[in-house]
């Protein structure tokens, strides 16, 4: 099962696949309590990877309620095709049944999705997150403007707490979608059968939808709210490269990961 | 303690909806008393101190409060949460999680 790995992530010359696998062994070696989140859409590549550095990766996958059939069956498929286990993390019974029995089953299309998401996404990874010390995320630089300085690793800012600092690796974070499409054919990694229908983004089956070839991925996702729900931004344009963060007090991070 | 309490202006000129919002609710809890500074990031002023802090400590979202505490300084991007852990004033979980995603909102894309 082994390969040779990649040589450190941190070298100029290497392509996205080596310094995902160099992210990807180093976030291992150093986290005991360590797991990866795969949404069930194109971050597949991650656990592919990741399989070729050892054997039994962790995986949680947030399981909604609301995802496609087809997203379901594809976990189902990566849960055989790398002999893995995959953690389903579920929402609060009794706040679901709070929010529909209050706002009903398609609230997100009046009141926009942020109240729905931190129910049946955002508390069960918080959940989650509290018994790790890292995770491992398919997110990619490419994949909206708020991603653009997107590092390999980072100091979970969001989940983070004074006693319990988390740590995100992103080593995705410089693929692009073509480089993830390429790995996937290249190395047959199964994939979730919606993208073949024209669906970039994969998420809950009420708030997704396919795109045209030249759209960007986010439009196929939360397609009838107002871009004025993103207003908090400081907009990039305005604000300076950032210099290293000096706020949480969070554990090292190895200096290989910050230098990026 | 010192807390640094940083709020936006829109580049139209308006301040930022939520950033009004949390500082009502500053008000009315009465923990502005124990907000030291209040600064504006103005977007159209680079070089505002709200702004020039927003760099510094790589926050993309506004409302932020910067708390120094002797060597060790702290960012809360998330209101509720700054809330709980600096002036121990227990949130709603799910009001919480909301108002996470709200200041960082890649994490929907979860």
């Amino acid at each position: 099962m082994a390969e040779p790995l990649a040589r450190s992530w941190a070298e100029p010359e290497a392509t996205p696949e080596e310094q995902a696998l160099a992210v990807l062994e180093d976030a291992f070696a150093e986290f005991d309590r360590i797991a990866i989140s795969f949404s069930g859409a194109e971050d597949v590549v991650l656990i592919d990877l990741a399989a070729r550095i050892r054997a039994g990766v962790p995986v949680f996958s947030l399981d909604t309620g609301r995802l496609h059939p087809q997203t379901h069956r594809f976990l189902e498929t990566v849960r055989k095709h790398y002999g893995i286990a995959i953690e389903a993390l579920s929402p609060d019974a009794d706040e679901v049944a709070k929010l529909v029995r209050d706002k009903g089953l398609f609230s997100f299309y009046r009141d926009g999705h942020g109240e729905c998401c931190a129910i049946r996404k955002i508390q069960p990874l918080r959940r989650k997150l509290m018994r790790l010390d890292a995770w491992i995320t398919g997110q990619r630089a490419d994949q909206s403007v708020t991603r653009s300085d997107l590092p390999v690793a980072q100091d979970d800012l969001a989940f983070s707490t004074a006693q319990h600092p988390i740590v995100k690796f992103n080593p995705l974070a410089a693929w692009t979608g073509t480089d993830v499409w390429d790995y996937i054919r290249r190395r047959e990694v199964p994939y979730n059968p919606l993208h073949d229908q024209g669906f970039r983004s994969i998420g809950c089956e009420p708030c997704t939808r396919p795109v045209g070839p030249h759209q960007h991925e986010r439009e196929g996702r939360w397609w009838w709210e107002n871009a004025a729900d993103k207003e908090c931004g400081l907009h990039a344009q305005n604000v300076a490269a950032p210099i290293r963060r000096a706020d949480l007090p969070v554990q090292r991070i190895p200096t290989r990961m910050t230098g990026r | 303690m010192r807390i640094t309490f940083v709020k936006k202006i829109l580049a139209n000129g308006q301040p930022c909806a939520k950033c009004a919002d949390v500082e009502r609710r500053l008000t009315a809890s009465g923990q502005m008393a124990r907000i030291d500074r209040v600064v504006v990031a103005d977007e159209r002023d680079p070089q505002s101190e709200g702004m020039r802090l927003a760099a510094r400590y790589a926050i993309a979202a506004a409302p932020f409060f910067v708390v120094e505490d002797g060597d060790a300084t702290t960012i809360h991007t998330v209101y509720l949460k700054f809330s709980k852990e600096i002036f121990g004033r227990r949130a709603e979980a799910v009001a919480e999680a909301q108002e996470m995603l709200r200041a960082n909102p890649d994490l929907d894309l979860i």
